[in-house]
């Protein structure tokens, strides 16, 4: 199990970096480029004030704030956003976006997430155990009405494979695609890097200074994150006993 | 804007020339790692289409790999523990086996490392357990990396080690975080006196489903 555990690592290591070395290389290659082209064209700019407003710049962008337009976007640890702080600390999805700098808040961090993390456990447990009754249920009511023995149960379950599939994994990108407007590839990309907790933070919703979001947008997502966070783990669950 | 996107594909605006790429083999093992075990820290992360595709599903097969290991892992503890503490001749009290268990893993997992990061990475010791405790409940944030420092020189197997030790106190931490929860499960129901046959329901279906991660019972 080791030597397939650390092959497989191996194997997405390798992959990624022929994927994504060259468009890093490109990306480096155009902000040098920029860079002098500005420090040419600019000739009171001196070469250390813009390095150094560089690196201000990279230190903000490290403790959440943008710049852009004229203004800062401030104003990310009001109530709504701490909030979604907090779930996607209990989660472990972990954006980090937006993560505590002041000491304090990083020890209530450690602290809450000792006891968040199990509570958060347990919620996901009984909702998943809710859900499998359902499926359960909707398959005896099969079997009763329509005399089919073992073949209900594994319709059912194919079923609500479906169904999760669609709600939580298909059709929230179009969703996003819709208010974030990003492709509904990375609608995609980003549905399934939070629900299975990786939450890398490269697109997180919500964090766009120059779009106005409803009000129920950010309430319906955290349901989204909860029911289909349940049902990958259930999904999860079948793979392992496959697996094993 | 230039800035932004250069940032969020990993390169590092500060230096003068194009720095030793953040996608060689080393980097990007680290990062499936964190890929894999779910971490997911954020300070590299595929910016192409192809790697976002490739992401999603190397996860999909690659996450419950993952939890299988570590499943391994934490009986392969468990097993350990028993013989050590048949080893000690004392007769087997689970809260003894708790207790040792919890300070042992605390010292080797939590308490040791960050002085070892506050050594190569210069961060505070405070600084290193918010990492320690953010990275092995796989929250990881990614404010704080270990080996991500352009400035600074690394012993090659330095990567290495840390990986082993995230692997080992994983198993550990999510031993801790099932006991945890299975200790609230109990407190709760006893408060809320779940009925007989909610009990009997629940029996039926455990057959079939587990909890979220696997739970390892420390046997009493």
């Amino acid at each position: 199990l080791l030597a397939a555990y650390v092959g497989y690592v191996g194997l997405g290591a390798a992959v990624l970096q022929a994927l994504e070395r060259p468009a890093e290389v490109q990306a480096a290659q155009h902000l040098l480029q920029e860079h002098w082209e500005l420090l040419a064209n600019h000739t009171c700019l001196q070469g250390p004030a813009l390095q150094r407003l560089i690196e201000g710049i990279i230190q903000a962008y490290k403790s959440g704030i943008t710049l852009q337009g004229n203004t800062t976007s401030l104003g990310r640890w009001d109530y709504s956003g701490s909030f979604f702080f907090s779930i996607s600390a209990i989660t472990t999805i972990g954006y980090g976006n937006l993560s505590p700098s002041t000491a304090a808040g990083r020890i209530f961090c450690i602290v809450f997430g000792l006891f968040g993390i199990p509570l958060n456990l347990i919620l996901l447990n009984e909702i998943g155990q809710l859900m499998l009754l359902g499926v359960q249920r909707c398959a005896c009511r099969l079997e009763e009405v329509f005399h089919w023995q073992n073949k209900a149960s594994f319709l059912m379950k194919t079923c609500a494979l479906v169904t999760g599939l669609l709600l939580f994994l298909l059709l929230p990108p179009l969703l996003f695609s819709e208010k974030e407007g990003w492709s509904y590839e990375e609608g995609f990309y980003y549905s399934f890097i939070t629900l299975s907790t990786i939450g890398f933070g490269d697109y997180v919703i919500g964090m766009n200074a120059d779009r106005t979001y409803p009000s129920w947008y950010k309430n319906v997502i955290s349901l989204w994150i909860l029911f289909g966070m349940a049902w990958l783990a259930l999904v999860i669950k079948f793979c392992i006993n496959l697996l094993e | 804007q230039v800035l932004m996107e250069a940032w969020e594909k990993g390169v590092n605006p500060e230096g003068n020339s194009t720095n030793p790429t953040n996608w060689d083999f080393s980097n990007s093992f680290f990062f499936a790692g964190t890929v894999v075990t779910t971490i997911g820290y954020g300070n590299l992360s595929p910016s192409t289409v192809a790697g976002q595709i490739f992401c999603v599903f190397y996860a999909l097969f690659g996450v419950p790999l993952n939890l299988a290991f570590l499943n391994q892992l934490g009986k392969g503890l468990n097993a350990h523990l028993l013989t050590l503490e048949r080893w000690v001749q004392k007769p087997g009290r689970a809260q003894v086996q708790l207790a040792i268990f919890l300070t042992t893993g605390t010292l080797l997992f939590l308490v040791f490392p960050p002085l070892v990061f506050s050594y190569v990475e210069g961060w505070s010791y405070g600084e290193g357990f918010y990492f320690t405790f953010i990275t092995l409940s796989t929250i990881g944030f990614g404010d704080y990396v270990v080996g991500t420092n352009p400035n600074k020189h690394y012993i090659p197997v330095y990567r290495s080690l840390t990986a082993i030790w995230i692997v080992f106190g994983l198993a550990w931490l999510a031993l801790v975080f099932n006991v945890g929860a299975d200790l609230m499960e109990r407190y709760l129901q006893l408060k809320w006196h779940k009925s007989d046959l909610s009990l009997a329901e629940g029996a039926t279906t455990k057959l079939e489903d587990e909890p979220e991660q696997p739970r390892i019972h420390i046997p009493s």
